[in-house]
């Protein structure tokens, strides 16, 4: 099944303009936007949607305060989304929605879509670091980083983190049923899935929690590396967002993360980097701990210089 | 036990069903919540049970959105506002810390910080 990845996440509101504006503060550009909700896109047309939490279009919620109604996942062609219509109808309703996408349910009870992607192919490189000798640098004059330049974009949506109460059943359901498969696993704790259709260390990863637990922990769209996560990461701090963890970098994935606090009741991350992984992977399994999950840690830091006004302590005062 | 009487505001700043975060200690992270509820003020750590981290989602953004809890915007934990427990989220049946605070005279909001705040 050549599932590509997410395509769309669908979260019911009852703060709209609130949740919109961290949105775009973020780096995600409403496309529609109105009274009634909006959607929000990263340059490849991937999106975040938001609705009011009371339209009845919307998948039900879950109980338990979760605002994820809907995840969407990416498909390559009609045949993959026949043979998931074919796949899912054994046990379950497959619904076909106007648009032609299908909509139907995971075995943890979150609302899944499939559509056709619409993901437009970018052309942008990621970033490059220059060292001599090498055969990828940036090409004469063109400079590593501009302090002044505008708002920075998400490129695409990346991946997402469900809290489910039996993570042996959710993966299952993931791997037997859709075709993806475990890249790595925290012991005890839970799996990173990727879908057949792509080269990405994860666009799932399951966490096992209490049911009164079960919703989404994170959810993250890749930049074009860690510049754009550090210095995006560094201006939402000052714009008054709350900080949760990073900058540092994962160790299972590689790629660079920074989590904040959200209106979404999760964390919203911006990430970067991540590893590609083909079937000559053999999937790694490591106990969870601050060691385990990242290469190294750092935070954030008001702009300073030395200089006159200096305390005796220096920047680590 | 040396107490500290840190000023926090003025209480007219605090209209009911309002939240504000504090950073009395100049961390550069705020780290205490004040709240007006059923006209009182209320104290709270800016601390979430479960995993010990700051709780808004964007400055003094400390409730839910229809006002009715304290809600911690990392996994969207919800607290009572006069009790400070958890009726939803990953800390179910935990409380937030409370801190205490004193109106003076003119009406100035202190936290009274004894040395186990530190």
């Amino acid at each position: 099944m050549k599932i590509t990845g997410l395509e769309t996440l669908v979260f019911g509101v009852e703060n709209l303009g609130d949740c919109a504006q961290y949105l775009k503060d973020y780096g995600l550009i409403a496309v529609r936007e109105d009274a009634q909700g909006g959607r929000y896109e990263a340059l490849d047309g991937t999106a975040v949607e938001l609705a009011l939490a009371s339209d009845p279009a919307l998948p039900q919620a879950m109980p338990n305060g979760c605002l994820l109604r809907k995840t969407v996942l990416a498909v390559a062609d009609a045949a993959t989304l026949d043979a998931i219509a074919a796949e899912l109808g054994k046990d379950r309703e497959v619904k076909r929605l106007a648009d032609g996408s299908l909509e139907s349910v995971d075995d943890m009870g979150f609302t899944l879509g499939f559509a056709l992607t619409q993901r437009r192919t970018l052309s942008r490189a990621g970033e490059i670091s220059n060292l001599p000798g090498s055969p990828f640098q940036r090409p004469a004059n063109h400079l590593g980083v501009d302090a002044n330049v505008g708002q920075i974009y998400a490129s695409t949506l990346s991946h997402i983190v469900y809290f489910v109460p039996d993570v042996a059943k959710a993966e299952a359901f993931y791997v037997e049923r859709l075709g993806f498969r475990c890249v790595d696993r925290f012991t005890g704790v839970g799996p990173f899935l990727q879908p057949g259709g792509s080269l990405e260390h994860h666009s799932h990863f399951l966490i096992g929690a209490p049911a009164f637990m079960k919703g989404v922990e994170h959810f993250t769209f890749h930049f074009t590396g860690p510049n754009e996560v550090m210095q995006n990461g560094a201006r939402f701090i000052e714009k008054g967002y709350q900080p949760f963890w990073g900058p540092g970098r994962h160790q299972l994935g590689s790629n660079w993360f920074w989590y904040f606090n959200s209106p979404f009741a999760c964390h919203m991350e911006m990430d970067a980097d991540m590893d590609l992984h083909d079937n000559a992977w053999t999937a790694r399994e490591v106990p969870m701990g601050a060691d385990a999950s990242q290469a190294f840690l750092l935070g954030y830091r008001e702009k300073w210089m030395p200089g006159p006004g200096t305390s005796e302590n220096g920047d680590y005062a | 036990m040396q107490t500290a009487h840190l000023p926090l505001c003025h209480e007219s700043a605090l209209a009911e069903g309002q939240a504000l975060g504090f950073d009395p200690d100049s961390r550069g992270q705020d780290t205490l919540i004040l709240l007006r509820h059923q006209g009182l003020l209320h104290a709270w750590a800016n601390v979430c049970p479960h995993q010990g981290v700051p709780m808004a989602w964007r400055r003094h953004a400390h409730l839910n959105a229809a006002g009715t809890h304290v809600q911690c915007h990392a996994h969207g934990a919800l607290f009572d506002r006069a009790s400070g427990l958890c009726v939803q989220g990953p800390c179910l049946g935990q409380h937030l810390w409370r801190r205490d605070v004193v109106v003076d005279t003119h009406g100035q909001v202190h936290w009274l910080r004894n040395a186990a705040h530190a």
